[in-house]
This record gives structure tokens, C-alpha cells and sequence, in this order.
């Protein structure tokens, strides 16, 4: 095979590939923007008032709005897009869920409002609704895309305001919650202490144990990683030789253990992220 | 020393019964039920809605009575048929359960297809806001009802996967669960007959 037909046999297949996916359901589009237009419906004008005033809503309130426009549904159910968007780009707090989206299906002549659990209360499939009805279906209906959006979206923004106060921005820590950190480390306190009691007199068995021991209590609490087990095998090990050879020889009361604490990953503030908020179907759906 | 040994056994069992699914088979039982009452929740929503909107039709297509009043008996059918999350696991009982909800769909989606014929009717603003709730809490439930089967699928799964099968079959005895499927009618667009 020469060089020229490999080139050309490689370029069917990456064209072969790309079809099979592009013949898929729509991919959900990366999170790059308040204001994601794909579709090319806005002005940069408009697309910099609407990013100006989403951001001022996150300043005062915490609340999350995002815009995606996209050119089709290739097939697709609308509100099924718009849960997968919403669920991936995880819009709102997390345990506030106050986020919402704005979605417009240009080529569909679809749009939807998707609203997150937390805004439910004010943001009503009513509202959103009437938002879609009202506000936005005329100036779409004219072509006025940009006038339509601001509008919708300033709708958007007086019905969810006021629901929810932004916050100092605290470091959120990913992981598990402080009962499994200190139910873990009670019971390693207490294996460890029984562990001792009976290996101090031989430091190996207690390294044995301990490297038998720490995985399996760490599966039960941390969850099951090939990973964590290789650590919790080599902690265990030297954790329990250590243990012996230090605390064999003494007669004491208690073992105090310094347990796991959660390594805080602090989100860099760069660009727009969503935040983790959870959307379960509220919103309405219409056309123009 | 025999206190000792007893200790180290305790906790030797303790730690294989995590390692077995004891704990997890709970934790996704527990999600199936927290899914179930979701599902639950967002059908009491639908449920809620019918009044005010038999009420809003009645006022503009009054001699509809015969659809009018199969929404009310296909509401209080599914309002009547319950089902307790110790049953989610009994075919029959979901079955039953299912048949009266989707016979409430069905008959909601006759009323609107009535509804269609009034022009006046589907330019009153009441009744607009009733349909678009009502479209809100149908996306809903199927949003709900995705999200119970997921959950369950995900439990059947656990209690046949070893060694989690055996902690089932000898300690736990927990159920597998029914999935809450889509009505085929509901799947299909309402047909408008001339």
C-alpha cells in the first residue's frame, strides 16, 4: 500500500466515523458561555448584554441562567435535549439547583425554558410559559432574534430574582461528606487499637493485618478504586508495622487516629462553569 | 485471648458484609423508593391539575360531557389505585397501577384533542396556562419515571451480581423491582378524527 492510499484510506475512515456520529442525536455542546450561539442567531451586541446582566445575576444571587442556541434537533425530542444539556452542564448551585437554560432550536423553530428544582417556586412551568408565549414568540415571529432573547431573558431573570442571595464563594470540597471521613476514622481508631492490643508482640503480623485490613475498610467507606486498594495496602502494611513497633511495647488506654480529611480542590475562577444544580423536567416548551 | 479472637472476627465479618453489597444493596433500594416517590409526587401534580381544567373546558365546550366525564372517572380510578413501595417488587400490583394512570393519559389526551375544536377555548388565557402546566407535569413524570427506571435497573442489577446475590439470598431478601413503563398510548400522538 503506498504512502498516497494509506492518506486516503485513513481519510474515508475519520469521514466514516464522523458521519456515524453525526447521524447521532446532537451532541451536548461544551460549556463555554453564559450566552452559548452556536446557531449564530445573536449580535455580538446582544451576546455581550446578555453575558453583562446572567453575570450580574450570579453576582447578587447565585442563580445560574445559561442560552444555547443550536442549529437542529437532527431528530431528536426538544425536552429531552434540554434535560441532557442542562444535566450536563449542571447550571445552578449545588444544593440550591437554582439554574435554568434557555434553549432555541433555531432550524426547529423550537425553544424551551428548562428550570432547575430550585427555581420551580418562582420560575414556573406558568411563567416560562407565559415568558415563551408573550415575550419571546412575537419578536421571534418578526425575526427579531436579539430583541426576542433580551427580552425573554430579562423576563427570565425578574421571575427567579430575589429567590436566592449569593453567598462569600466558599471552597467546595469534592468528596465525601464529614460523617464518612469520621466514621472512617473512628473505625480505624478502633481496628488499629485491637490490632495492636494483639500483634504488638510481633510487628510483622501486625503489618499482615494492617495490609489486609485498610482496603477492605477503605472500599466500605471510600468506595471501590484499583487505586485507592493500592494505597490502603501500602498504608496498612507500614501502618500496622509502624503501629506495633511504636505503641507494642506500652500498656495504654486509647489510640487517638488522625483519620482522612478531604483534600479541598478549590475551583479556579476562570471563565463560566456551572455549579452543580440538579434539573428535574420543570419548564415549559413552545415554537414560533 | 478468646475475647480477642471474638473481636477480630466481629470485625472481619463486619468488613466482608461491606464487601459483599450489605450496605450497597440498602443504599440502592433506598434510591429505587426516593425514585418511586417522585414518581408519585409528579403523578399527584397531573392529578391536581384535572379540576381546573375540566372547570376552564366546561365553560366553552359544555356539551362535551361524555369526554369531560371520563377524565373525572379516569382521575379518581387513578387517584384510587395506590401502591405501597413494598409492592414495587409485586407485577401485578404495578401493573394495576399503571393501567389507572394510563387511563387518566389517555383520556387527557382525548380532552385535548376535544379542546382543539374550540377556537375560543384555546385562545382563553386560563386555559393556556392550564395546558402549558399541564405539558410541564407530563415532561415531569416522564422525566420522574426515566429516572425510577434507571434506579431500578440499576438494583436488579446488584442482587444478581456475586457475591452481592448470596448476601441477598441468605441475609437480606430484598425484591427485585418492577420497571414503570411508558404507555404505548401515550408514546403515540393523539389521532384527530373529521
Amino acid at each position: 500500500m503506498g504512502r498516497a492510499t494509506t492518506i486516503r484510506f485513513l481519510a474515508t475512515l475519520l469521514l466514516l466515523v464522523g458521519a456515524a456520529c453525526a447521524l447521532a442525536a446532537p451532541a451536548v455542546p461544551p460549556l463555554i458561555a453564559r450566552v452559548n450561539d452556536q446557531a449564530g442567531m445573536l449580535s455580538p451586541g446582544a451576546r455581550q448584554q446578555l453575558e453583562g446582566m446572567l453575570a450580574d445575576l450570579e453576582r447578587s444571587d447565585s442563580t445560574q441562567i445559561a442560552v444555547l442556541t443550536i442549529d437542529s434537533l437532527d431528530g431528536a425530542v426538544l425536552e429531552e435535549f434540554s434535560l441532557k444539556v442542562a444535566e450536563t452542564w449542571k447550571i445552578g448551585q449545588k444544593g440550591k439547583d437554582n439554574g435554568a437554560l434557555l434553549l432555541i432550536v433555531k432550524n426547529d423553530r423550537k425553544l424551551r425554558i428548562e428550570t432547575g428544582y430550585g427555581l420551580e417556586g418562582r420560575l414556573t412551568d406558568l411563567q416560562a410559559g407565559r415568558i415563551i408565549r408573550d415575550v419571546i414568540r412575537p419578536h421571534f415571529r418578526d425575526g427579531d432574534f436579539d430583541g426576542g432573547t433580551l427580552a425573554g431573558v430579562t423576563a427570565m431573570i425578574a421571575a427567579v430574582r430575589g429567590e436566592y442571595q449569593a453567598e462569600e464563594q466558599s471552597t467546595s470540597v469534592r468528596g465525601h461528606s464529614q460523617d464518612d471521613i469520621f466514621g472512617l476514622g473512628v473505625f480505624l481508631a478502633f481496628a488499629l487499637f485491637t490490632m495492636v492490643r494483639v500483634t504488638g508482640r510481633w510487628p510483622k503480623v501486625s503489618a499482615v493485618l494492617g495490609a489486609i485490613l485498610a482496603p477492605v475498610v477503605g472500599t466500605m467507606f471510600l468506595g471501590f478504586t484499583w487505586l485507592m486498594l493500592l494505597a490502603m495496602i501500602a498504608i496498612g502494611l507500614v501502618g500496622g508495622f509502624l503501629f506495633a513497633l511504636i505503641f507494642g511495647g506500652m500498656r495504654f488506654g486509647g489510640v487517638s487516629s488522625g483519620g482522612f480529611s478531604g483534600g479541598g480542590f478549590s475551583s479556579g475562577d476562570s471563565g463560566f462553569s456551572g455549579g452543580g444544580g440538579g434539573f428535574g423536567g420543570g419548564g415549559s416548551s413552545g415554537d414560533w | 485471648m478468646p475475647r480477642i479472637l471474638a473481636t477480630l472476627l466481629f470485625l472481619l465479618t463486619l468488613t466482608t458484609l461491606g464487601g459483599c453489597g450489605y450496605n450497597e444493596l440498602q443504599t440502592k433500594e433506598e434510591a429505587v423508593f426516593k425514585a418511586w416517590g417522585d414518581v408519585e409526587a409528579t403523578l399527584q401534580r397531573r392529578g391536581d391539575l384535572i379540576p381546573n381544567l375540566v372547570e376552564t373546558v366546561k365553560g366553552y365546550a359544555a356539551h362535551e360531557a361524555q369526554t369531560l366525564e371520563a377524565v373525572i372517572s379516569a382521575r379518581a380510578k387513578a387517584t384510587a389505585v395506590t401502591i405501597n413501595p413494598k409492592d414495587l417488587g409485586n407485577a401485578e400490583a404495578m401493573a394495576r397501577f399503571q393501567e389507572a394512570q394510563g387511563g387518566l393519559s389517555s383520556a387527557l389526551g382525548r380532552l385535548m384533542v376535544v379542546a382543539e375544536r374550540y377556537p375560543d377555548l384555546k385562545a382563553n388565557q386560563s386555559f393556556l396556562d392550564l395546558q402549558t402546566q399541564l405539558e410541564g407535569t407530563e415532561n415531569r413524570i416522564n422525566v420522574a419515571r426515566q429516572r425510577y427506571n434507571t434506579m431500578v435497573e440499576e438494583f436488579n442489577a446488584a442482587i444478581r451480581l456475586f457475591p452481592a446475590n448470596l448476601t441477598n439470598k441468605f441475609l437480606l431478601n430484598l425484591q427485585r423491582k418492577e420497571y414503570f413503563k411508558a404507555e404505548e398510548e401515550a408514546k403515540q400522538a393523539p389521532k384527530v378524527k373529521f
